[in-house]
């Protein structure tokens, strides 16, 4: 790795960074993860072939010892580097016991090389290799993990950066964050908890007590009226992440926030951070008091930049965003589950062993009338067939507002979305009775914030994409889940429920409109073709991983240029387990 | 004709392998997923106002997938010290089917009675509709037919206010009515029991959450009556000291 770091503002001496805990830390962190990041136009420290060796190996997790599974003795696993144009050759070998697989997050790939088992290929079986092999024909921030199993909860991931061919980064210096929820549970046991016990990991209801306090401030009727459609529906409003930090260790670069990662830069420099959600199932908002970050690329793709102070990053997303620190300070990278039950953070330093201020966790949040499609109702002016009406609109006002400065109409917001009379059966304990878009919104406990949070309608490819022709046909999908079983599925039928794959003609461009019928966020994953995200911009972003919030209906083109069958899945991995997947066919 | 299934076979072929996301020997991508639970709802110890002490269980257990499940359910008790065994109030073996997303209709057969050697069982057919009501009543509604056709229905609900974010404060009530008098099991048709309880309940974790309550028992209606008659007592309270637990 590069070390030309300028010695001469080290400060050996500084804090606890004594040899021991160097090597402390060199046991741990994946070696890529060092300070110094990459400095602008370095060497290229990728071999030709790379070899990945899959084993569970003991490792300090935060203080404790667990057994993840690790890529070449780390967790999460090496970076790999690869250049625009070159043929990547990746040697994957199985030492578990059971089978596995690599899938390369994001990449666009021939069938075979997509690492799916069951999909696209059987599997790696024990102490077998297998030799992806495929031409790279892009560039930008990815990641890999395991498609097998449980295996991704275990630490099976790690990041994928691809270099342009010109070598430009846009930046002096560059690091990569790989942000992951480790939990020393079984997942087996995770996910049997999930299915037995409704709320396991929730430690955030709503009391009693709260309800009290509710009555007092404001009076019976209106605490009632925001109750009632809870409770009509079973559902509850806290119920923001299914797994939470009452489990979870939140890593960042296989880090807990008492390690503290850390970034060198130098004042002045002009800094790539390459940030990744390898979570199994937790979002983050992640920011940088006291800095902007730009938004240069999403999912990988170049997207014109975005000066923000936050941004949301949904499972199995990426962003790269630039950072400029002019003062010779310390500043913590402060990655925050957005159910609030936990953090993770590290800091961007100019002397190693520096620390600035950690913030509070802010205060859990609660989904407000809009997760039930309610937000939008008075502009949309459609009240028939609703039978929400609007004295259920109890006090929450703010998502109103927000929809009132939102002016440009969207595709989607012409597609009428109709339900059968009979719901979408047993697996479905709900449907949005008037599904909006949502793009514009930060998300659920960003949306009172006093400063600029990302939203995806700030997204602008940063060029057009090679295919500009209008979509010819559309094909919906119904995000659909019942809570209280743990069932998730797409129409309301599970994977194993499904008698066929979703049928895309080859070469065909199609829209693809998806509405969400839960109370929960879903990041949606096509394999082996770009999802461009029709968000009111022009060049569209594209994306491979696109968040719905609940009750939000959205539309993306698709060019189906990549023969074969493609998984098509929630990323939440223990919603992806309980049903929601899908092959699409592209023949 | 030969010729031309085959024809027809190689146009199919090319067609499958691709459509079928699994070739033979790959493993499903998702699998279905089967597991089970044993459910302590009430594992208790009662002191009645008659000063008995009574041991209590009321148990369920199942296996199976999300839609189709086995289920097995108990409930009884035993008076400490009276020397008289044990009274199992029921033991219910059912296929249970989720019909709607919050509901699963459960059909069996069930048999209760004293467990001592020389009693005799009542066995008998049962039909539940068990699930979450709006506004998160947990119910669970039996209807029972013996081998003399005498009809029973029984109907628990459950409900809980959430104090902290591990203990709860949990009402329950059970109402259970003859549809039909029976001299064998000296049952008189009509709403017959009412049993009322509080409990409160703390979770050291999840799976295992002590409790202490309290409760109220009134013979209703002709059973009432009946035991009036009989110079019996129609009301019970007592206290309770327990466990919810499951593994």
């Amino acid at each position: 790795m590069s070390n030309e770091f300028n010695k001469g503002r080290r400060k050996f001496i500084k804090s606890a960074f004594t040899v021991a805990s160097a090597l402390a830390i060199a046991k741990v962190a994946p070696t890529w993860a060092t300070p110094q990041g990459r400095k602008f136009k370095d060497q290229v420290l990728t071999k030709d072939e790379i070899d990945l060796t899959i084993a569970k190996s003991p490792l300090l997790v935060g203080n404790k010892v667990g057994t993840p599974i690790t890529i070449n003795g780390q967790m999460p696993g090496p970076l790999i580097r690869l250049k625009e144009g070159q043929r990547a050759k990746l040697n994957v070998t199985n030492r578990l016991s059971e089978d596995t697989s690599i899938h390369w997050h994001g990449i666009i790939l021939p069938e075979n090389m997509d690492g799916v088992p069951g999909v696209s290929f059987e599997g790696i079986k024990p102490w077998r290799t297998y030799k992806y092999r495929y031409d790279v024909e892009q560039n930008g921030t990815y990641w890999y993990h395991s498609h097998s199993g449980l295996q991704e909860q275990l630490g099976h991931l790690g990041p994928l950066v691809i270099e342009p061919k010109d070598g430009d980064i846009g930046a002096d210096r560059e690091h990569t964050i790989i942000l992951s929820d480790w939990t020393f549970e079984d997942p087996d046991t995770v996910f049997r908890n999930l299915k037995v016990a409704e709320g396991y990991y929730n430690y955030q209801k709503r009391t009693i007590f709260e309800t009290f306090e509710d009555v007092r401030q404001q009076g019976l009727e209106k605490t009632w009226k925001q109750r009632e459609m809870w409770g009509q529906m079973r559902m509850s409003p806290r119920d923001i992440a299914d797994v939470t930090g009452s489990t979870y260790t939140y890593l960042m670069n296989g880090r807990d926030s008492q390690m503290n990662w850390s970034a060198l830069f130098k004042p002045g420099e002009k800094v790539r951070l390459r940030i990744i959600n390898g979570s199994a199932m937790s979002y983050f908002d992640v920011r940088i008091p006291g800095l902007e970050m730009t938004v240069v690329a999403a999912d990988g793709q170049p997207v014109k930049p975005v000066p923000v102070d936050e941004f949301r990053i949904g499972v199995a997303e990426t962003y790269d965003v630039i950072v400029q620190p002019k003062q010779n300070k310390p500043y913590t990278i402060f990655a925050e589950s957005f159910d609030r039950s936990g953090y993770v953070r590290g800091t961007l330093t100019p002397e190693i062993g520096l620390e600035a201020e950690v913030p509070d966790l802010r205060p859990a949040v609660e989904r407000g009338m809009a997760a039930m499609g309610m937000g939008a109702m008075a502009m949309s002016g459609d009240m028939k067939g609703n039978s929400m009406n609007m004295k259920h609109m109890g006090g929450n006002n703010s998502h109103m507002t927000h929809k009132m400065t939102h002016k440009k109409e969207l595709p989607v917001e012409n597609i009428k979305i109709k339900h059968r009379e009979s719901g979408h059966g047993a697996g479905a304990a709900m449907i949005a009775t008037n599904p909006v878009s949502r793009l514009h919104e930060p998300g659920i406990g960003l949306e009172d914030v006093d400063h600029k949070v990302l939203v995806y309608t700030d997204l602008v490819g940063a060029h057009e994409w090679p295919d500009t022709r209008e979509p010819e046909r559309q094909i919906e999908l119904h995000l659909t889940g019942n809570m209280e079983r743990y069932m998730w599925s797409f129409d309301g039928k599970k994977f194993t429920e499904v008698d066929g794959p979703v049928q895309f003609h080859h070469g065909e461009r199609l829209r693809l409109v998806m509405v969400n019928d839960t109370m929960m966020d879903h990041p949606i994953h096509l394999h082996g073709m770009w999802m461009e995200l029709e968000n009111g911009q022009y060049p569209r972003p594209r994306k491979h991983t696109i968040s719905l919030k609940p009750s939000e209906k959205v539309s993306l083109l698709i060019t189906a240029d990549a023969p074969g069958s493609w998984a098509f899945h929630c990323h939440l991995l223990y919603h992806m387990k309980a049903g929601m997947f899908r092959v699409v066919n592209v023949a | 004709m030969y010729g031309k299934s085959l024809l027809v076979g190689a146009a199919l072929l090319p067609g499958l392998a691709v459509a079928g996301h699994a070739k033979e020997d790959w493993p499903e991508p998702v699998k279905e997923y089967y597991t089970g639970q044993v459910l302590f709802d009430r594992l208790e110890l009662t002191r009645t106002n008659e000063e008995e002490n009574v041991a209590v269980w009321d148990m369920m257990a199942w296996y199976g997938g999300d839609y189709h499940r086995f289920v097995f359910k108990s409930e009884g008790e035993n008076i400490q010290d009276d020397g008289e065994p044990t009274d199992l109030e029921s033991a219910e073996l059912l296929y249970g089917y989720l019909m709607s997303p919050f509901w699963s209709f459960q059909a069996g057969v069930g048999t209760r009675g004293s467990l001592s050697s020389d009693a005799s069982m009542e066995n008998y057919a049962v039909v539940s509709f068990m699930g979450l009501a709006p506004y998160w009543f947990e119910m669970d509604n039996s209807l029972m037919v013996n081998e003399e056709g005498d009809v029973q229905f029984v109907s628990e609900t459950e409900y809980e206010w959430q104090l902290t974010q591990t203990s709860y404060l949990q009402p329950r009530i059970e109402l259970t009515a003859n549809l039909t008098d029976s001299d064998k099991y000296e049952r008189q048709s009509g709403l017959s029991n009412l049993r009322v309880g509080l409990r409160y309940r703390h979770e050291i974790s999840r799976e295992f959450a002590p409790y202490i309550g309290v409760y109220w028992n009134g013979a209703l209606g002709n059973t009432a009556d009946e035991m009036k008659r009989m110079s019996e007592d129609t009301t019970e309270t007592g206290v309770v000291l327990g466990a919810r637990v499951w593994f």
